[in-house]
């Protein structure tokens, strides 16, 4: 281990750590996984102190490491405020920095790199979703008083289009001016900087400032919550960001969205990571629902803080491990609530749980959509 | 164990869309994005790999422009000692056998006991530069190595035959291998790995310094000269399936049943 490496790690607040196991207890890709934020914070805290004669702890061993889906369930609720997701975080960039990441995720990080997406695609379909749709690009010298930040999965995901979709027909609907940054749009980081890539974390936010600068772009209004998050709190710089739930609840408080179509379906939510745990934003999604007359809204038995991550983030959606997946038994607990719709607000559930349903042969009884799909089918 | 690795610069065209250039004999690169050459990444690794195990050093060398820096920097992140790069306009336009010549004029002083490459660049697809080069440094070479196993006095490589056939054979020290895909795991660099390898010396050769004359490089230089680069038209049997992906996927399913494949 280099003296930065050591110093990286003592950075890390682990010491007020009292092992108390909230963290493992409460991970939810710890019962399938070797996974154990209480055991990875004890062998680092041996990692780097000198007191104690436990051998260092070999990290490259710790293939688990990968699991994590960043969801933060271990983070809110650790009693000492230790937040064990930043140790894993941190692990992960000594692991980055030694080469030694599953080839997968080394793809995903490379594409982000070499084509602004980690998926690797090309930055000249970037934004062929849009081709057919009513959108303004930015353009030099004209201010873009409000960016929608479309994101990379909505962006090359012909499922997640759809949300993209939605949303440009629901601003236009709404007569909401609004750019997008089409083929310029680059990956906003947040996975880059889940899986401790933190010299490219640190190129995507200067591309990203200088583009928002380059256009004087006044509000962004995002599909994701992982590109709400990075912009929010990852990028160093306070920025005038909102995820599109905050934006169309606040419409719908000012009496500017009014919903009359009518959904009668019982419908569910499952709240996103970086929503709801990063973010506290629960109240806003459910809004949006509940003012479409005659939709039935039930809560999943674990909701809000207590929700289950989809297992969409922290760069799993490019490294899958054994075992039933978590949103599979997010589906089956939907049906329990009598649900027909589980509602999204993130393209990583909207793709986990498009899989899950058909892995849980569910395709007859319940159907995955993104609240802008809804608002869509009510506007 | 000393290894020099030649490595090429080259445009990832497998998602681009490719169109040819007004010479009629290149393609347009201006929005293509350029990285190592794929067979050239596993020759690396393999060098470091071994440079781990059994200790010595990697230099990596690569002809092509300023812009190949880039590679050259991700190869010393990925754990080369030196780079050398070498760029000249007369380089331009040579074929395998001039390029073979400008890497044997640097290459021929210096210590080594094994040269990788990569089997073939993406680009070119030619698979010729490092068997010439062996041929001029007078050692001897194996192509489409997937297995390197090192002893005092040579190497035993295992060579990937077509029909999943293995061949294994001792090829003496000093030697060229040709590696093959698959070889090993390429490892990630990390933007920091990269940024730090800036400190690691990166040699700039030309024309004159390897002592070679314009007319022995380049065009000139070259055996094969290069006549056309075109796009095939599409045959008249190319279907292009429409639809939603699962409306694609059905359509799939039925054509492969009716020409009973599946």
């Amino acid at each position: 281990m280099t003296n930065e490496e050591f110093a990286a790690i003592k950075k890390l607040n682990f010491n007020m750590c009292m092992q108390c196991g909230e963290c493992t207890g409460s991970c939810p890709i710890s019962p399938k996984s070797q996974l154990n934020p209480r055991r990875h914070m004890l062998e680092t805290a041996y990692l780097v102190s000198p007191l104690t004669m436990r051998p260092p702890l070999k990290i490259y061993e710790r293939n688990e490491i990968w699991d994590c889906t960043t969801c933060s369930t271990c983070s809110y609720l650790c009693p000492r405020e230790v937040k064990p997701l930043d140790i894993i975080i941190g692990l992960r960039g000594l692991l980055v920095e030694q080469g030694r990441i599953p080839s997968t995720l080394g793809d995903a990080l490379e594409g982000v790199y070499k084509y602004g997406n980690p998926w690797g695609l090309s930055r000249s379909k970037r934004s062929d979703w849009a081709q057919d749709l009513k959108v303004k690009y930015v353009s030099e010298g004209e201010k873009a008083d409000l960016l929608y930040f479309v994101g990379c999965a909505a962006s090359y995901d012909s499922r997640a289009q759809e949300v993209a979709r939605a949303i440009v027909k629901n601003f236009n609907a709404l007569d909401i001016d609004f750019s997008i940054l089409g083929n310029k749009e680059t990956c906003c980081g947040n996975e880059i900087y889940s899986l401790g890539e933190k010299g490219l974390f640190e190129e995507l936010v200067q591309k990203n400032l200088d583009l928002l600068d380059r256009y004087g772009v006044q509000k962004i209004v995002t599909t994701s919550p992982h590109c709400f998050h990075a912009f929010k709190n990852r990028y160093g710089r306070e920025l005038p960001v909102k995820h599109y739930t905050q934006y169309f609840a606040n419409l719908i408080d000012e009496g500017k969205l009014k919903l009359s179509g009518k959904i009668e379906k019982a419908v569910t939510y499952q709240d996103p990571c970086f929503l709801g745990k990063h973010n506290d934003i629960y109240d806003e999604p459910r809004k949006i629902i509940e003012s479409i007359p005659s939709v039935r809204f039930v809560e999943l038995s674990r909701s809000r803080k207590r929700s289950v991550c989809c297992e969409g983030g922290g760069g799993r959606m490019w490294h899958d491990i054994p075992g039933e997946r978590l949103a599979e038994g997010r589906i089956r607990e939907a049906l329990d609530v009598g649900a027909e719709i589980i509602v999204v607000a993130c393209p990583f559930c909207l793709l986990t749980f498009d899989d899950a349903i058909k892995t849980t042969g569910n395709e007859e009884k319940i159907q995955v959509k993104d609240i802008m799909e809804l608002v869509a089918e009510a506007l | 164990m000393d290894t020099i690795v030649c490595v090429k610069h080259v445009p990832e065209t497998a998602e681009a869309e490719i169109a040819v250039d007004s010479s009629g004999k290149g393609i347009k690169t201006e929005d293509l994005v350029f990285d190592i050459n794929e067979w050239d990444d596993y020759a690396i690794e393999e060098a470091v790999l071994m440079k781990e195990k059994l200790g010595g050093s990697v230099t990596v060398i690569t002809m092509g422009p300023e812009d190949a820096d880039k590679t050259l920097r991700k190869c010393l992140a990925k754990g080369a000692d030196k780079a050398i790069r070498l760029t000249d306009k007369a380089f331009e336009r040579s074929d395998a056998y001039a390029t073979a010549k400008i890497l044997h004029k640097a290459i021929k002083d210096l210590p080594f006991n094994l040269i990788l490459t990569g089997t073939q660049a993406s680009d070119d697809g030619y698979a010729q530069v490092g068997v010439i080069l062996a041929e001029l440094l007078g050692i001897p070479h194996a192509t489409m190595v997937k297995k390197i196993e090192s002893k005092e006095e040579f190497v035993r490589v295992n060579r990937e035959l077509e029909g999943g056939l293995e061949q294994v054979m001792e090829v003496k020290l000093p030697a060229m291998l040709a590696v093959q895909t698959g070889i090993n795991e390429p490892r990630y660099v990390s933007i920091m790995g990269i940024r730090k390898a800036r400190e690691k010396e990166l040699k700039v050769l030309g024309l004159g310094d390897l002592g070679l004359k314009e007319e022995e490089v380049g065009e000139s230089g070259s055996w094969i000269t290069m006549e056309e680069m075109f796009i095939p038209p599409v045959e008249k049997e190319a279907e292009i399936l429409t639809g939603g992906p699962d409306e694609i996927a059905a359509k799939i399913v039925e054509t492969l049943k009716a020409r009973g494949l599946v």
